[in-house]
């Protein structure tokens, strides 16, 4: 066979590559074409709808903030989804593990409150990462030990997860019953909601840190962009490097390819059920982590509804790529700080951007079908019965 | 006898492979004409020309002749072909009847006319041999009777021409006889047949004239009784073929792998290996023969702990292996070839590289706390790469992109490069061509002369006969006896395959172990 030049290799490679981003970005180019018909059925120009959205998402550094505050969540539930997915664990248990990541997060931050931040802040980080990861290692382990369908035992989770938050946050935090110790709710408050975390428990802005370094900014925008953000892009990295760098991720990804073969090769296919699981749990815990440290400060009733359903088309537009996750989030990020503007400037309603959000999806998987085969070198046809070997597959 | 099909000057590529190069075949009336080739040599596609699948680039058919041209199936049945393809195309829950009338008008349109259908099948069936219950639905039939309905559907829409692809490949020894028997009833009843198959004894038993072709060409055609199962292995090959590779004879070096009283299940629960002993030792093969589905997979599986044993014992050089798993097995320096290399040989979607160190990924020097040594990696599958001859555009390709023969190589180079003290071998050769099968068997005799022990599992004797040292038959999870290779009585060994025979003694012969 004759070897294709470097050249040849690096266009192919490049192309590729450039073909996985490339479906994702036809996918939402589609989804706002799309959509603008229902927009312009409304009596509003598309356009100006669009150009409102875009404004509101990027258009000042407040916009911008507010869409890196929203995507952050989505960036660590969707590569939560995006690790068991490749690993043959399909998490649909964000939602109730970042409800418990949050959950735990709150107690600590409300419950610590004379520990100092450096020690506070991992420790409440620590927290949510480690319920979320139990959490998960529930329906882990009974996938292999069992083979119990994780689809459904992570989906039926979820809603024990929420109503337990749901109980928690209506007991009296330190309260006088049984259940005191346990409880969330701020006793000096009538409603189902919590006392805001101590500061130090609070992820540093930053504004904070660039006043510590002595300078003084006045950008309220810099005062709600935290830590958090830095860390979804590091947990990004991680994950990453977690999937195609180490053989843990060498292991997790031939489990989710083929579990029979992983088994013959040698791996020990419970086991990484199980560490599929408790990372992809600590993932979406999380996301509920930074919720609260980065933005809320506490929790109340209902506070994030959705964020972890919403990691499952954040990775399929990702491509199942942790950085692909990270752009999939900015676009959902992005619909999400934009929709207010949209409407109170071009009055087309903000379920507009649900429906831009779906037909994403939808393009995407359609997208997935298409694909595209390096083109093989044929041997020439006339080499006659003197090459023994002509393999044509 | 008077021809009624004549193919002139076929020629059909595909883009980049030369599938049929001016193929000329000649069928009469009455016969039975093998078309003989290796995978690859365009059998199938000639025949997909002649059934309207793909049309050729150049070319005549005639058909009793007369020219015609041949669109679609459709247009092939309405002359009178039928084909019965490798893959059953029956529905399978339905009946006999409806699959048989699927597709033809009925004689009452708009309503079904199944009692008269029936009553033809019943017909048809007492005409040619074939007996079959036209209301049973097809799920419920055993492999050998669908493949009689298949025949059927053919015979009922008034086939004169039977194109049968590869159809022994599903049946047991028995329904192969059946088969045959049928197959020469037809003919007598004026039907010709055309049997494409790879397999020489069979041209032999059945065929009044054999075509045989190779890199989709015809090579000649011969009468069968005019010619011999070496000249047609020479012609299908283009040279002489030796599978049987020349192995030293080496003194009896250590017991590898010893087995006592093994038993396992299937996946079913049934019992599929019912107390098996046998021992191998080291610069030694020992060869399983038996027909498919006799407790090979089984066997292999329970001797590398992807199967748990219910019974018995397994030692690797001395460590008791009979609970352990794949892992602790392969850390004994065991290799597994498994029998489908599709499913659990290898990884698709992962690069070839990825599967070269598909089983050393997670120790040194390939990997670091943890972590890939990515350059370790890619010197090492570059050179398994070069060294086992791997047709791959890069170490990145998806290892289903590559050909069969190629994909074997891969699994090949993972466990032989390490240098294994057992080789557990299960159909080494399945699918490949001969070029690749003998290029495996030559990798595998080269490891027997390293000192590797190897169990080599195959369902084709000429395989078991010509790498084996010792030979043991197995039968219903039984092992019917063990005999040395030099000299064995492949007579005697396709009783033992049959179950019909079993020898005295079913304690491995090792006097000359001394």
């Amino acid at each position: 066979m004759k070897p294709s030049t470097l050249w040849e290799q690096f266009s192919r490679r490049l192309l590729e590559r450039s073909f996985n981003i490339l479906i994702p970005l036809a996918a939402i180019l589609a989804a706002f074409v799309v959509s603008s018909v229902l927009i312009v059925l409304r009596g509003v120009n598309p356009l100006t709808a669009y150009g409102a959205l875009l404004s509101g998402a990027f258009g000042s550094p407040n916009a911008l903030v507010t869409t890196v505050v929203r995507l952050t969540p989505l960036v660590f539930t969707g590569l939560a989804v995006t690790y068991g997915y490749r690993s043959g664990f399909f998490n649909i248990g964000a939602e109730g593990q970042l409800y418990l990541g949050a959950m735990v997060v709150t107690w600590i931050g409300v419950t610590f409150t004379t520990w100092p931040g450096w020690l506070l802040v991992p420790v409440a980080l620590l927290g949510g990462a480690l319920v979320g990861a139990l959490w998960a290692l529930i329906p882990g382990y009974l996938k292999a030990t069992r083979g119990f369908n994780e689809v459904l035992t992570t989906l039926l989770m979820n809603y024990i997860a929420m109503q337990f938050f749901e109980w928690v946050i209506r007991i009296d935090h330190f309260g006088t019953t049984a259940f005191g110790w346990l409880g969330l709710k701020d006793p000096t408050q009538p409603f189902p909601k919590s006392a805001e975390i101590v500061p130090a428990a609070q992820l540093p802005t930053a504004a904070g840190l660039l006043t510590r370094l002595g300078i003084t900014v006045s950008t309220p925008a810099l005062q709600r962009l935290t830590l958090a953000a830095l860390l979804a892009l590091v947990a990004a990295i991680i994950v990453y490097v977690i999937l195609f760098k180490t053989t843990t991720g060498f292991r997790a990804r031939a489990v989710g390819v083929n579990p029979r073969a992983a088994e013959y090769m040698g791996v020990n296919v419970p086991r990484t059920i199980l560490t599929t699981a408790l990372i992809s749990g600590a993932l979406a815990g999380l996301a509920g982590a930074m919720e609260v440290m980065g933005t809320q400060h506490r929790v109340i009733s209902n506070f994030l509804v959705g964020a972890g359903f919403d990691g499952i088309p954040v990775a399929l537009i990702g491509q199942l790529h942790p950085l692909g996750a990270l752009l999939s989030a900015l676009f959902f990020g992005a619909l999400r700080a934009g929709a207010n503007k949209m409407q109170i400037i071009s009055g087309a309603p903000i379920a507009v951007i649900y429906v831009i959000q779906s037909l994403a999806i939808l393009f995407a998987i359609a997208g997935t079908t298409v694909e595209l085969r390096p083109r093989r070198r044929q041997p020439a046809p006339n080499s006659g019965p003197a090459a023994p070997e002509v393999d044509h597959a | 006898m008077t021809e009624l099909l004549r193919l002139e000057k076929i020629r059909k590529t595909f883009p980049g492979v030369l599938a049929n190069d001016d193929v000329d075949l000649e069928i009469r009336k009455g016969e039975i004409h093998a078309l003989l080739g290796e995978n690859g040599a365009g059998k199938t596609t000639l025949m997909n020309c002649v059934y309207g699948v793909y049309r050729p680039e150049r070319g005549h058919i005639l058909w009793k002749g007369q020219p015609v041209e041949i669109h679609q199936a459709r247009d092939a049945i309405a002359l009178g072909i039928g084909m019965v393809h490798q893959h059953f195309m029956l529905v399978p829950p339905l009946t006999v009847a409806e699959n048989v009338i699927l597709g033809l008008p009925s004689a009452r349109e708009p309503l079904l006319d199944l009692r008269s259908a029936a009553i033809r099948l019943r017909d048809l069936g007492k005409q040619y041999g074939l007996p079959v219950d036209p209301g049973i639905p097809v799920w419920q039939l055993p492999v050998g009777v669908q493949q009689r309905v298949e025949i059927l559907k053919a015979l009922y829409r008034n086939a004169e021409l039977l194109i049968l692809d590869e159809p022994t490949a599903v049946l047991t020894p028995g329904e192969v006889e059946d088969l045959f028997k049928v197959l020469k009833g037809l003919t007598q009843e004026g039907l010709s047949i055309i049997f494409i198959t790879h397999k020489l004894e069979e041209v032999m038993a059945v065929s009044d004239r054999v075509t045989v072709m190779r890199n989709g060409r015809v090579v000649q055609t011969v009468n069968a009784a005019a010619t011999n199962a070496n000249e047609l292995a020479k012609m299908m090959v283009g040279r002489e073929v030796f599978l049987n590779i020349p192995k030293p004879a080496l003194p009896a070096g250590e017991v590898v792998l010893a087995v006592t009283g093994l038993a396992a299940q299937s996946d079913r629960g049934l019992p599929a290996l019912k107390g098996l002993s046998f021992e191998i030792r080291r610069g030694e093969i020992l060869g399983i023969a038996g027909v498919d589905g006799n407790g090979q997979t089984e066997l292999a599986e329970a001797l590398t702990g992807l199967r748990p044993a219910t019974g018995g014992t397994v030692a690797v050089s001395g460590h008791d292996v009979t609970h352990a798993s794949p892992r602790e097995i392969m850390d004994l320096n065991v290799a597994f070839i498994p029998p489908d290399r599709q499913h659990t040989g290898l990884l698709l979607t992962f690069s070839v590289g990825e599967n070269l160190i598909g089983k050393e990924f997670c120790r040194p020097p390939f990997s670091k706390r943890g972590f890939l040594q990515e350059r370790l990696i890619r010197d090492f599958v570059t050179g398994a790469i070069q060294n086992y001859d791997i047709r791959t555009p890069e170490a990145a390709t998806p290892a289903k992109l590559l050909s069969g023969g190629n994909q074997q190589k891969v699994v090949l180079a993972r466990e032989l490069s390490r240098r294994p003290d057992l080789l557990i071998a299960a159909q080494p050769t399945r699918g490949l061509d001969i070029g690749a099968t003998e290029y495996v068997r030559q990798q595998m005799v080269a490891a027997r002369n390293a000192g590797t022990a190897i169990l080599l599992i195959s369902t084709e004797l000429e395989e078991v006969l010509s790498l084996s040292d010792r030979i043991a038959v197995l039968y219903e999870g039984e092992i019917m006896g063990i005999v040395p290779a030099s000299g064995a009585d492949v007579h005697e060994i396709g009783l033992m395959m049959a179950g019909a025979k079993r020898l005295t003694s079913a304690a491995p012969a090792v006097e000359e172990a001394a």
